[in-house]
């Protein structure tokens, strides 16, 4: 089981003043692995080519998320830290974050909800593990605004027969909403919380 | 981290702490509460979560099977590497933690280093070769003063969780064989009953106080960590930070902190006890 923790910062003025966008805020994204996070202890976090890369990933994904016109000239800083790792850390490191935008009060145009996939003798396996990954099957990640099913961000790691590519896209789509099921249950308990410290109960 | 005080919010913290009645009413020698979670990564050896005020640690052991070092040959290493995750301060993004990590590290390593306190002998497997060495990582998730004693506590917790498979020896002299255990319920546990805890105490105006806020930590000068057995017996003692300290106010100090150790090796000791009659290993 893969555990994240996801934080957020912001929305504060740029720090760097080339990168500011006087339309738009930017998303800044950090992402890495905690020493004893992997299966194989890793010395030092330092940034890598994998971690950055994914940091990007996660930037890219919330870009097209957030509603960035409301911050103009502003950054927002994504802090994601695998605390342990055992498959699918991108798509727990997009929920968490997903939730974590949510909690901070950031406005999003939906929920976005990653959820992972592989073919196993023509059948579809949904959210590896460790182990199911290390096999070397086609890796299928996805991220869904699960409203309207626009797929947010896709990749594809190794190879993947053209017949079962729609059979695959499917099914990620269906563990996407399930996903977003999870994540709702979350954030309305998290509303009747705070609204409770008011006084105020919320139609949820 | 830093936090801005005025000059009378200083005032008003010093003189609490010298009237054993601080801004949280709390006495110069009493512990917030503390919150302990072992067992919380199953992919590593051993592993604990601290909670104690705002400060918050991750404690995860690894274990791995290294050749001796030449200068000892029959005992174990220990190695301990601090982090500070960004999570907890945008200013830990890179290497803004660098200076925090190493005061960290170096000071954590110092109270866990004396070979005479720590059983690391029962880590030795062939002696002169090969010998477990536990990596352990201590990641503090928030800061919120009293780092060292948290990482500590944590640290004991851990290890006292810590499981290490069994190694099966075989053969004489230079044909010595190790094998490593597969069976993941074929695991032996360290005696933990001597390892030490740290405990800080801050000089705040002409009087001092353990487990100190953020807020007193800012208006603190100079602290120093002492290292205290649970038999009461001190192992080691570092002072750190700005400030000059009275040798009679010293004297004090470790008494103090000796005290206040004993007490906490108690009741950790009795939560870890507990906690092995929950588990099946």
């Amino acid at each position: 089981s893969s555990g994240i923790n996801a934080e957020y910062g912001g929305p504060h003025e740029c720090a760097n003043r080339t990168a500011r966008n006087h339309e738009r805020a930017i998303i800044s994204c950090s992402y890495n692995f905690a020493s004893f996070g992997a299966a194989v202890r890793k010395k030092k976090m330092t940034a890598d080519k994998k971690t950055t890369e994914v940091g990007v990933m996660i930037q890219n994904t919330f870009e097209a998320a957030v509603m960035l016109e409301k911050f103009p000239k502003s950054q927002i800083d994504i802090y994601v830290q695998v605390l342990q790792g055992d498959g699918g850390e991108r798509c727990v490191a997009i929920n968490a974050t997903t939730l974590a935008l949510i909690n901070a009060g950031i406005p999003l145009k939906d929920y976005v909800c990653a959820c992972a996939a592989t073919v196993f003798q023509d059948s579809v396996l949904l959210d590896i593990n460790n182990l199911e990954e290390s096999y070397r099957g086609p890796l299928f990640m996805l991220a869904v605004m699960p409203q309207t099913e626009s797929i947010v961000q896709l990749q594809l790691d190794h190879r993947l027969h053209n017949d079962h590519l729609d059979k695959v896209v499917r099914e990620t789509i269906q563990g996407c909403r399930d996903i977003k099921v999870l994540l709702d249950r979350q954030v309305k308990e998290w509303t009747v919380e705070a609204a409770a410290a008011y006084e105020i109960k919320p139609r949820v | 981290m830093a936090t801005r005080l005025s000059i009378n919010e200083i005032r008003y913290i010093i003189d609490g702490v010298e009237q054993d009645f601080r801004t949280d009413g709390r006495a110069a020698e009493d512990y917030r509460h503390v919150e302990l979670e072992s067992r919380v990564l199953p992919n590593t050896n051993g592993s604990a979560r601290c909670k104690l005020g705002k400060t918050e640690v991750l404690v995860g052991i690894k274990a791995e099977v290294v050749d001796v070092d030449v200068h000892a040959p029959h005992i174990g290493k220990l190695v301990i590497t601090a982090d500070c995750s960004a999570v907890a301060s945008p200013k830990f993004v890179g290497k803004g933690s660098e200076a925090l990590e190493n005061d960290l590290t170096n000071i954590l390593s110092f109270i866990y280093h004396s070979t005479e306190t720590l059983p690391l002998k029962e880590l030795c497997i062939l002696p002169g070769k090969s010998c477990w060495q536990l990596n352990v990582d201590v990641l503090f998730v928030q800061c919120g003063g009293n780092l060292f004693d948290v990482a500590s506590i944590a640290l004991k917790a851990a290890l006292h969780n810590t499981t290490l498979p069994k190694v099966r020896v075989s053969g004489e002299g230079i044909e010595m064989e190790m094998e490593v255990a597969d069976d993941p319920y074929h695991v032996w546990k360290l005696d933990v009953s001597n390892w030490p805890i740290c405990i800080t105490l801050y000089q705040i105006g002409c009087s001092f106080a353990v487990d100190p806020s953020e807020e007193e930590v800012a208006c603190s000068e100079g602290y120093v960590h002492v290292g205290v057995l649970p038999s009461g017996d001190v192992s080691s003692m570092e002072k750190s930070g700005a400030g000059n300290i009275d040798p009679t106010v010293l004297l004090e100090m470790v008494e103090v902190g000796v005290r206040v150790g004993e007490d906490i090796h108690n009741q950790l000791d009795k939560q870890l006890e507990a906690e092995k009659s929950l588990a099946k290993l």
